[in-house]
């Protein structure tokens, strides 16, 4: 009894501290700005006020934004996710030659900074015309070699045996990779998704590079908007934040329990 | 501000790559004409342009609001405006899009990449344009206009521009007896009165402290401005080309051990490389004093309506209160690009022109807080009505009025000039935390930013 309120009261102290920016984001959104200017810094708004989250509907299109996001970090998630299996199985399960050397090319572009391609990646987007369009925000990010590495070392894990007896059955390379190695490997696929997922919604430079206009720009450009040159407006700004994470973290609690279900699952066929 | 180093890495990266384009050296000097640079006067502005800028907010409303006004004048020329992110978000841009030659006829940079445009050989000098057609500048505010001048060459419009002010708390002027209308100027006194307007609670902790200016490498280069002294030689950069820096001199050791003393004697507050967290402090009455960008005026007005008075002050100097001293202006002007047509180029001109109207600056003035350019738009309605709200801006009209005009209170021009400024910021913490003593401190940032510059000089020719 005393074990498990210790515990859990171990718990809500740590949640509270891996929360604490969150709550602070939420509750300066709904101070004024006279308000968050007092020292010591207050902790919870005394006359709560939507002023703020008003204010950030009237300077910026922010729905716009999030649908923009959503259709770029979506469109890349199924392209990284398609892209990286295939690669990854390839390396995992194919028997070529060359596939140790191509596997260790293939790994060395993770050493490739991003900032270095910036400038060629553009001038390709723009040759092609694809500025101030999905695909051009999209694309260049639907190929992932650190996604393909993580699913290689977990397709990797998927005992050799019933690679044999799927051929034995007949089963072609095709086949067996849908059948068997996409379902044993969701917990991981999830975890591909979720991050190409996040970090593409927060990308900033880039869809600040391929678009010119408003209806193509997303969120993170949209909170760099509510910040202005020569006065923070904490409350503003925090607003933001909040209106623009909230999606994600539905996002997260939804994708989480389809891990856990992925996870269970592979523990018990596996 | 953060970004700057990656950006400056970036910046000498694509500088490196387009070298060997760069016209600086065979930029004209003195008297010499220079419409020859400018389209022929008789070349039809094109139907439309485009223009980035980093406004946002309600700064950004009252650059949409100019358009608007300049669309609707005419019927000829339609402009475009596209926000790109912050200033360094915007040059970082800008020259990704000059790679692949998709840069806009007109682009708002700001005051810091001043040389970086000049050498970056992509811009039509504004100068070009202004003899072409006998433009008269003579109403300009000279502060202004002169920091963006090269070899006395106007090289882009000034569009806004702030400088530098002391902000003080009236009512704690008032609490501990000092005069709440008459602000300290010189070192020593601001120093006199911070002393006075520390307090402690009970236990020794300081509650308030008197003066709290941020680690900012711009409030550095506007002390040694109003030291009279220079920032980098040959005339601060606008003779020539500056080959080194040389703010290791006297009056940059008596800036940082006027700084370091108030800290260690604490009546100085010391809010880090933070310049929101040092403007938060003075709103909180953590401090009562300390100096900003005359823009943030009118955000401290109204976020501590109802709490405190605020007074401002001229920018602090040494004690001798040097005559050649004065302030900088700060902020950002207007590039015309020169890899658009000459058709897009004159029409950029023509917005230029119709920016700098009178009527346009005093609306441009009440709607954000810089200084009009044009001196006769402080006659304008908006502008008057501005001031009667705001009568605390008149110490920032006064200030850059009554300064001398001469190459230190022009302000410094570096193709390095952001890799500069967070190299003193390096510098002054470095000092103020006891790291090292003010001299070593100031050499070593010295010699360290010399040898940038000499990099930067041999790759841009």
């Amino acid at each position: 009894m005393i074990r498990t309120f210790l515990s859990y009261a171990l718990l809500t102290v740590g949640s509270i501290i891996v929360a604490f920016p969150l709550l602070m984001a939420l509750s300066y959104s709904l101070m004024s700005e006279s308000q968050i200017a007092t020292f010591p810094p207050p902790i919870l708004p005394t006359r709560p006020t939507l002023n703020n989250y008003a204010d950030v509907l009237d300077t910026i299109p922010i729905g716009r934004y999030l649908l923009n996001s959503f259709v770029v970090s979506t469109a890349v998630v199924i392209g990284q996710l398609f892209t990286a299996s295939l690669a990854a199985y390839a390396f995992s399960f194919l028997v070529f030659r060359g596939r140790q050397v191509l596997f260790f090319l293939f790994l060395s572009t993770l050493m490739i900074p991003w900032e270095a391609t910036i400038i060629p990646n553009y001038m390709t987007i723009r040759t092609i015309g694809w500025l101030d369009t999905y695909q051009g925000l999209a694309v260049p990010f639907m190929a992932t070699a650190f996604g393909t590495f993580l699913l290689r070392q977990a397709f990797l894990q998927i005992p050799r045996e019933l690679w044999d007896a799927a051929r034995i059955d007949g089963a072609s390379s095709l086949r067996f990779f849908i059948s068997t190695v996409i379902p044993l490997s969701r917990p991981i696929l999830g975890t591909v998704a979720i991050y190409g997922f996040l970090s593409t919604y927060n990308q900033y430079f880039w869809p600040l590079l391929v678009t010119n206009q408003t209806f193509m720009r997303t969120t993170q450009v949209g909170i760099a908007q509510l910040r202005f040159e020569e006065t923070l407006r904490f409350g503003l700004v925090m607003a933001g934040v909040v209106m623009v994470a909230v999606p994600t973290l539905a996002l997260l609690v939804l994708g989480q329990r389809q891990l856990v279900r992925g996870l269970t699952a592979g523990a018990v066929k596996g | 501000m953060r970004r700057l180093a990656t950006l400056a890495l970036a910046l000498t990266m694509v500088a490196a790559a387009c070298g060997g384009t760069s016209p600086t050296g065979t930029a004209p000097t003195g008297g010499t004409d220079m419409s020859a640079l400018a389209p022929a006067k008789d070349v039809a502005p094109a139907a439309s342009i485009t223009w980035w800028h980093a406004m946002s907010g309600v700064n950004g409303e009252a650059i949409n609001k100019i358009v608007a006004g300049f669309n609707s004048s005419q019927s000829k020329i339609k402009v475009e405006t596209v926000f790109q992110g912050n200033y360094d978000d915007l040059l970082a841009k800008l020259n990704t899009a000059i790679a692949s030659n998709a840069a806009p006829a007109l682009v708002q940079v700001y005051d810091i990449g001043q040389a970086y445009m000049r050498d970056s050989g992509q811009v039509v000098p504004m100068q070009a344009f202004i003899d072409r057609d006998k433009f008269a500048t003579s109403d300009f505010e000279p502060a202004v206009i002169n920091y963006y001048k090269y070899q006395d060459k106007l090289q882009s419009m000034p569009f806004n521009s702030s400088s530098s002010m002391l902000y003080y708390n009236k009512d704690a002027f008032k609490e501990v007896g000092l005069d709440p209308n008459k602000p300290p100027v010189t070192f020593t006194e601001v120093a006199d009165a911070a002393k006075k307007l520390t307090k402690k609670d009970a236990s020794g902790q300081t509650t308030r402290y008197g003066f709290g200016p941020s680690v900012y490498g711009w409030l550095f280069e506007q002390l040694m401005a109003t030291s009279g002294a220079l920032y980098a030689d040959n005339g601060n950069g606008r003779d020539n080309r500056a080959t080194k820096v040389v703010w290791n001199s006297a009056a940059g050791k008596a800036i940082l051990d006027w700084w370091k003393a108030g800290v260690d004697g604490g009546y100085f507050f010391n809010p880090g490389i933070d310049n929101d967290g040092a403007a938060n402090a003075f709103n909180a009455q953590k401090t009562a004093m300390y100096i900003e960008s005359t823009a943030r005026l009118r955000g401290h007005i109204n976020t501590v309506a109802g709490k405190f008075e605020i007074g401002t002050g001229l920018y602090p100097r040494p004690d001798n209160k040097p005559k050649e001293g004065g302030n900088i202006i700060g902020g950002a002007s207007l590039y015309i690009m020169k890899s658009r047509p000459p058709a897009e180029q004159q029409a950029a001109w023509e917005f230029v022109k119709y920016a700098m109207t009178p009527a346009v600056q005093g609306q441009w003035q009440a709607d954000t807080g810089y200084y009009p350019i044009a001196k006769a738009a402080y006659d304008t309605g908006p502008s008057k009505e501005w001031a009667t709200k705001y009568p605390q801006f008149l110490t920032a009209v006064t200030q850059i009025r009554e300064s001398a005009q001469n190459r230190m209170t022009s302000g410094a021009v570096l193709g390095v000039m952001p890799q500069a400024r967070q190299r003193t910021q390096k510098m002054i913490e470095s000092v103020l935390l006891g790291q090292a003593t003010s001299q070593a401190a100031l050499d070593a940032a010295v010699t360290e930013m010399n040898a940038a510059i000499d990099k930067y000089n041999k790759a841009n020719p």
